[in-house]
């Protein structure tokens, strides 16, 4: 029950947060994401990992 | 019990530091995003928590500045561009970490804790709730935008930073001791237990909601319990 509740406070408000104020199409995005940043579409190479990392908690 | 809370407290001090750090990252491609004003609010959340729990260290004894390492660092993979750096930052801060968080908090708060770490665990518990969430609406915005499909080959990765490899080890019978919880410590199996299901129940469906592959993250997780390395 806590869970679910968790995934609905967080994830689903998360979702509503953040979709509700993005005034840019995926397409309008995409293409500036190419014209002015190195990533537009680049995958991640998973394989070299070294530097990689997660962040501790509670 | 002083060594958790000092260790919460730097936790909360490095989160401080990171969100500061994010509200400049994010800015620079998104000034619209709501992300930016929850970020900024959080930052000064997480120094107040950090204070809350350096308090409750030292009346354990323990004292926090001992403790304090450098700035928390990058924790992006190097290969990955500005802004998939800072998506793969805030799933791991928030979306994966701060979601962590609060259900501890929420078990913690089920259990009879001492009056003044119920006060604590209760006040922090309400900031993490909007910090886990802001990590999913900047997620959320992001799928909308750009590909966010990358992140599914990270997120073992992510998860094995977020916790210790003695997780899923047998445990010291010290730290399986239910009066931990008085003290705002969860015992060993509980906190695995909680870990866990936090990962199968929230993290993973929440990636999948926004188009993440959790097929290496289940993967991961499955490993962990079956004890293969």
């Amino acid at each position: 029950m806590l869970f679910k509740k968790l995934f609905q406070i967080l994830v689903l408000g998360g979702a509503v947060v953040g979709t509700n104020t993005a005034c840019t199409t995926r397409a309008e995005a995409q293409t500036a994401a190419k014209k002015g940043m190195k990533d537009g579409g680049m995958a991640a190479d998973a394989g070299a990992q070294a530097a990689a990392g997660g962040v501790k908690g509670w | 019990m002083g060594e958790a809370w000092a260790f919460r407290a730097r936790v909360e001090h490095d989160a401080a530091l990171r969100f500061t750090r994010l509200v400049g990252a994010i800015s620079e491609f998104d000034p619209d995003s709501p992300a930016i004003a929850l970020m900024r609010r959080a930052a000064t959340d997480e120094e107040r928590h950090a204070r809350l729990c350096t308090e409750l260290s030292a009346a354990y004894g323990q004292s926090v500045e001992a403790t304090l390492l450098p700035p928390p660092v990058d924790i992006a993979p190097a290969q990955l561009g500005r802004r998939q750096a800072v998506l793969y930052e805030v799933v791991a801060a928030c979306c994966i970490t701060e979601t962590e968080s609060v259900a501890t908090l929420a078990t913690l708060l089920v259990e009879r804790a001492e009056p003044r770490v119920r006060t604590v665990l209760h006040e922090i518990a309400r900031d993490e709730v909007v910090h886990g969430r802001m990590g999913w609406a900047h997620l959320a915005r992001e799928a909308t935008q750009v590909d966010v499909s990358f992140l599914s080959a990270w997120i073992p990765v992510m998860f094995s930073g977020t916790v210790d490899d003695d997780l899923f080890a047998e445990p010291v019978p010290e730290a399986e001791t239910e009066e931990l919880l008085r003290h705002g410590v969860l015992p060993h199996s509980q906190k695995r237990e909680v870990f866990v299901r936090t990962l199968l129940d929230v993290v993973l469906p929440g990636l999948e909601t926004f188009g993440v592959d959790a097929g290496p993250g289940r993967t991961w997780l499955e490993q962990r319990q079956s004890g293969t390395p």
